[in-house]
């Protein structure tokens, strides 16, 4: 499993790695969606994110909170993440798709947000880590 | 000088359930963590001390930042955090708010008696789950537009006193009426009131809940009659905050500041603490986008209350009037406000047994009070209690675990030199939720609760029960011993579950 999620007193952690940086990003989303739910289903439309932000870290939290602000308005929960990630001046973009699954199919819990708290996107020998705790 | 070590921290003995954390480094202030060396214990076993560390290098906090007793880690503040930075010269930090802006806690009062609930329990707990908004997605009492989000945000429960969602009294029994005048619905983005408007009136999920308890407890005949309780009486209490909203507003509030003041950042040890300097436009902006989900949160609350009081009306077949369903008061324990203090007073009182005069360099400074999980605790005669108990002191409302009481407090005496008129908000977590789902199963705590102690418990989420078992949390009559002890917040009441549902 390319995340797990990680003890913390009040609220969750994931720690992700993935050989690429777009695949950490789709493993710490999909340590979200895990976060959120044990059982997933099958069901769901496609999602299309995008989102900007000046360095990689921002992107990172950009990226979460705007995945938690779809499933507060579109009502499903972003599962089965893919993500095109480009530096631009200035800073970085991300291009995402995912696969929302309608919250009345499954039986998720709510997290409330991203937080910066201890958080890390590293590049290192392997590929990429990033480590993130979410307020739940 | 007794000290206690906790991971290459040295805290000193001020006295008595007083610990200190001396200025070093880059230090603003020393740190004070309020606690017997049980709670201690507990609260040295995270990173809680570290974080309570790094709030003291915040521009403008003033005397100390301060752990209550049932402190533990957060996210750049720790949780039972309070620190009070100087509202001219210092900062304001939505990391020290909390992303639940005005998470809190009501509790309304009624005449029934347990016996009168009894054989009712199963009905009251699948009506109650039925009827109030709970979990992901579960929708609001009140579905909105975004003109009704913005009338609520800037009126607060003046807003559901229009709708017939409340009534006079409800308001009287509020903080500040339920509504926080400096709030400005602009300040508001787009995306928090997108998120805001399918959750008015939802409990949400985690931690939150809707109980209906029974009085076990009254230690102050005299302050218990003030707040109307007695015992074996039935209360309802509620705990939620500003949902998606709230959320919201703290994350874009971190970005913009994280944007704007990087300076300021830079000198901080947790990008989680990024502040704003006071006078600052992002200060300002955010605190009247703050004071507008603080009235999203009371609105929010209210609401569940009104639905509660059908809910009973429906299965005692009786008028929520007849059943004097009141609320006792409503506090919130994430949250920042402008308060004036006087300043020195903590550090001298400390002092006395020196012989110093403990008043002597003591000044009025208005404070940005940064509260997260942590409740204000004003005593009696302070004029911001509402009237209605200023004789004896703000309510303060303790909720435990599922499976333990809850406390009714009221501001104490020593809270202003102390603690900047606070005291704790709850039992306290112990248990990360990974543990605790490995250690317990949702079917399970329910079938307990219900055989052991006659505990209704219904939720959206197996899941969430487990994450929230009474096993998970601090000891609950510790942290209210402790506080009623250093005379921050008195023991009034105890209360024990009798139906309780959730997220």
């Amino acid at each position: 499993m390319p995340y797990e999620l990680r003890p913390h007193t009040a609220d969750v952690a994931v720690a992700a790695t993935g050989r690429t940086l777009s695949a950490v990003f789709e493993a710490t989303a999909d340590g979200l969606a895990a976060a959120s739910c044990d059982e997933l289903v099958d069901s769901g439309e496609q999602l299309d994110i995008t989102v900007s932000a000046e360095s990689l870290e921002a992107l990172l939290f950009e990226y979460l909170d705007e995945l938690i602000y779809v499933r507060d308005v579109e009502l499903v929960l972003p599962v089965d993440h893919e993500v095109s990630i480009a530096e631009r001046a200035g800073g970085w973009e991300l291009e995402g798709r995912a696969r929302g699954i309608p919250l009345d199919e499954i039986d998720a819990r709510e997290v409330k947000a991203v937080t910066y708290a201890d958080m890390r996107i590293e590049e290192t020998a392997a590929g990429w880590e990033a480590y993130v705790v979410f307020d739940v | 000088m007794t000290t206690y070590d906790a991971n290459g921290v040295t805290l000193e003995q001020v006295r008595e359930y007083v610990w200190e954390i001396p200025q070093d480094g880059e230090m603003r202030v020393p740190a004070r963590v309020l606690a017997s060396e049980s709670l201690l214990d507990e609260i040295s076993d995270d990173k809680t001390l570290e974080q309570l560390r790094n709030t003291t290098h915040l521009p403008g906090i003033t005397d100390y930042a301060i752990c209550m007793p049932d402190g533990h880690q957060g996210y750049g503040f720790p949780v039972g955090g309070v620190g009070a930075m100087d509202a001219e010269n210092g900062c304001i930090s939505p990391g020290a708010v909390g992303y639940d802006i005005n998470c809190g806690v009501r509790m309304m009062t009624t005449n029934l008696t347990y016996d009168d609930v009894q054989g009712h329990e199963r009905e009251l707990v699948d009506s109650l789950f039925a009827n109030v908004p709970s979990g992901l997605g579960g929708g609001g009492i009140v579905e909105a537009g975004i003109d009704t989000i913005d009338e609520i945000l800037a009126r607060g429960v003046d807003w559901a006193l229009e709708h017939d969602y409340a009534v006079e009294d409800d308001l009287r029994h509020c903080e500040d009426e339920g509504v926080r005048e400096e709030a400005d619905p602009a300040a508001v983005s787009q995306k928090a009131k997108d998120r805001g408007k399918n959750q008015i009136g939802s409990l949400g999920s985690g931690n939150h809940f809707l109980e209906v308890q029974r009085v076990t407890d009254v230690f102050d005949d005299e302050v218990g009659a003030a707040f109307g309780l007695t015992e074996d009486q039935i209360v309802v209490l509620i705990h939620c905050g500003s949902r998606g909203l709230g959320h919201q507003t703290c994350n874009d509030y971190l970005r913009k500041i994280e944007q704007h003041h990087q300076g300021l950042l830079n000198q901080l040890p947790d990008k989680e603490l990024a502040a704003a300097p006071a006078g600052s436009q992002l200060a300002e902006e955010y605190y009247a986008a703050m004071n507008a989900a603080i009235n999203f949160a009371w609105v929010n609350r209210q609401l569940i209350m009104h639905r509660s009081r059908e809910v009973f009306e429906r299965v005692f077949d009786r008028s929520w009037q007849d059943m004097e369903m009141e609320l006792l008061y409503d506090v919130a324990h994430n949250i920042a406000k402008k308060e004036t203090h006087t300043i020195g007073a903590a550090a001298h009182s400390a002092d006395v047994a020196s012989g110093a005069d403990p008043r002597a360099d003591e000044t009025e400074r208005e404070l940005y009070v940064h509260r997260k999980g942590a409740t204000r605790a004003f005593p009696a005669g302070h004029p911001e209690v509402p009237a209605a108990y200023r004789d004896v002191g703000q309510p303060v409302i303790i909720p435990g675990s599922m499976g333990a009481g809850s406390y009714v407090l009221r501001g104490g005496e020593a809270s202003m030199d102390l603690t900047f008129g606070s005291t704790a908000h709850g039992a306290g977590r112990l248990m990360s939720r990974t543990q605790a789902k490995d250690e317990y199963w949702g079917g399970d705590v329910q079938e307990e609760l219900e055989a052991d102690h006659q505990i209704y418990v219904k939720a959206q989420s197996g899941a969430t029960v487990a994450e929230e078992a009474p096993g998970v949390y601090k000891d609950v009559d510790e942290v209210v011993r402790v506080s009623d002890a250093l005379g921050i917040g008195d023991k009034v009441a105890r209360t024990f579950p009798v139906c309780n549902i959730k997220g």
